[in-house]
């Protein structure tokens, strides 16, 4: 008994071992680069030098000078990431629950394709973008060959839209099908038995059953992958570049420009933009969450 | 039961044609990687090589001093590899700490690291490479390595996971005098092995695909991973699909072998995933 209170007087050093190494990480790689980027936000700071204090400056440039180049790319640019949002979201919603919906009557090779959808989702997306960006340019892949579409859809709206979101798609349901084909999975055998019996067709038993049952995943994969398409960058930026005259170019493609483009590096201004782009982020998938949740 | 065949069929006739549209690009730009320069030049489109040919491979791994994606490539898997490494370590021994042991403010502190997850991670992007410029780290692969290892969700995934080991287990070793290091190691680590592997999993491939972080922070082209080093190829071969997509193609080996071999694990990772706040 003595021993044990000894023990437990006797500095204990072992959390420190445990937790201490990855608290350390978080302080130095997470924790100070967030705050300090809020900080910078507010400052003119050209990544190098030690910033200089300019108080709501950044800001107000970016959202009513008319007359900065900043505010013309910051409106831009959230627009064209927002409407980036609101088009490729539902599609990552909806096509990955009917292709889980397919799957989960087990048709024949039912294990392969849910492969095949699955796959893209673990590949580089630089190396997704110049397979898609050659598959619908003009002169080598096949739209030209057998559609007869001669323009060039990389460059004309509203197919650089589309073809964006279909290469979005494309690429990254593969985590949002599997996790509504195990919710599904989960859905009661007896409920839906039931159902049937009492005539209710497949797509009715759909909606009355699995649906509200996979309420939660639905929820789930919904912020994830709202947060993840706010992000967008490496779409626009290898398969449009942006084009044409800017109608694709996301924020993020500004924000990293500004501070790391060629030239004197813009860091205030351009964290200042990613601080507004942050807020967008929080206010849209807190609004979500409530959203969602509260539909019983 | 002739109810359950048609919607058999009528599900397996979707699927098949989705799989056409999921599957067709990657043939296509396979079966490209083997066209010569001057087929795809005078046959414009067409979906199998009239000629094989593994010249563009050649040119691109053995000929190639602009865009050097052997380099690329070693660079991808020390970084990947070493990655996966550290992550291993620190958020095994994190997650020991927050679900074995006591300590003063432990709920604490774990809450604030999970509320930090809604932490928009744009933000940190410009101070970060302040960070890695005061570390020595710009054009270092550490710069790409250590980072992420600070990720507050594989503690998190581990730490759940480690939550389900009966504390007798623990309360037995400590009985025959092992301390803490001893219990972690003999006992929890065998245990944990499971989602570990799930963990390992999405490092690897998270580290592997990432874009654009590397592309901030590496400006020499010899030290660039592969995922930002396609970018340079896009560049350079925007007129030679075979070449462009034998990069790409070289690029998506090793995730696809991974898959291949641990299919098992990345569809437990996402079940796992969604299903932790139920």
């Amino acid at each position: 008994m003595s021993k044990n209170i000894a023990r437990q007087r006797k500095l204990n050093l072992w959390p420190a071992f445990f937790v201490g190494p990855h608290i350390l990480l978080f302080i130095v790689f997470f924790l100070f680069p967030s705050v300090y980027g809020i900080y910078i936000a507010f400052t003119e700071w050209n990544l190098f030098t030690s910033p200089e204090f300019v108080g709501l400056d950044n800001f107000k440039t970016i959202l009513f000078d008319q007359e900065s180049s900043f505010h013309d790319q910051f409106y831009n640019g959230l627009k064209n990431t927002f409407l980036f949002v609101v088009i490729t979201v539902p599609f990552c919603i909806i096509v990955p629950l009917v292709l889980a919906s397919a799957l989960l009557a087990k048709p024949k090779l039912h294990r392969l394709f849910q492969s095949i959808f699955y796959l893209p989702s673990l590949f580089a997306i630089s190396a997704v973008m110049i397979i898609w960006q050659f598959l619908l340019s003009l002169s080598y892949g096949p739209l030209n060959n057998y559609f007869d579409i001669s323009t060039n859809m990389l460059n004309t709206q509203p197919y650089a839209w589309i073809a964006l979101v279909v290469v979005t798609v494309w690429w990254s349901i593969g985590a949002n099908m599997i996790i509504y084909l195990a919710a599904l999975n989960g859905v009661s055998k007896d409920l839906m038995e039931a159902a049937e019996l009492d005539g209710a067709g497949a797509v009715s038993r759909f909606f009355k059953i699995s649906l509200p049952s996979i309420k939660y995943q639905i929820l789930f994969t919904t912020v994830m992958t709202t947060i993840a398409q706010f992000n967008v960058y490496g779409q626009p930026l290898m398969l449009t570049g942006g084009g044409p005259t800017d109608s694709t170019r996301v924020l993020l493609m500004d924000i990293q420009q500004n501070a790391f483009g060629k030239g004197i590096s813009i860091a205030g201004v351009s964290s200042a933009m990613a601080v507004m782009l942050g807020i967008c982020i929080m206010i849209v998938s807190a609004f979500q969450f409530i959203l969602l949740r509260d539909r019983d | 039961m002739k109810q359950k065949k048609t919607t058999k069929i009528t599900a397996f006739s979707f699927l098949v044609i989705m799989a056409i549209l999921w599957v067709g690009p990657l043939l296509w730009a396979l079966f490209t990687s083997f066209k010569s320069r001057e087929e795809i030049q005078s046959v414009g489109f067409n979906f199998l090589p009239i000629h094989w040919t593994i010249g563009n491979y050649q040119e691109l791994l053995f000929d190639n001093a602009s865009t050097p994606i052997v380099k690329w490539f070693l660079n991808s898997l020390i970084i990947s590899v070493c990655h996966v490494a550290l992550v291993l370590v620190v958020a095994s021994l994190a997650a020991y700490g927050y679900s074995r042991m006591k300590f003063k403010w432990r709920d604490t502190i774990f809450m604030c690291l999970l509320a930090s997850m809604m932490f928009p991670g744009v933000v940190n992007l410009i101070p970060l490479y302040s960070v890695m410029d005061t570390l020595g780290w710009v054009n270092n692969l550490l710069a790409i390595i250590v980072p992420g290892a600070a990720s507050v969700f594989n503690v998190f995934l581990i730490r759940q996971f480690a939550m389900g080991i009966p504390r007798a287990l623990d309360e037995s070793a400590k009985m025959d005098g092992a301390n803490e290091f001893q219990i972690f190691i003999k006992v929890i680590l065998p245990l944990i092995r499971p989602v570990l592997a799930v963990v390992a999993l999405f490092s690897f491939t998270g580290s592997w695909n990432d874009f654009l972080w590397p592309s901030i922070i590496i400006n020499d082209v010899e030290k660039l991973p592969i995922t930002p080093g396609l970018q340079l190829l896009q560049g350079q071969y925007i007129t030679y699909p075979g070449l462009g997509t034998a990069g790409a193609l070289i690029a998506l080996v090793p995730t696809f072998l991974l898959y291949l071999f641990a299919q098992k694990y990345f569809m437990q990772s996402m079940t796992l995933q969604a299903g932790i706040k139920e």
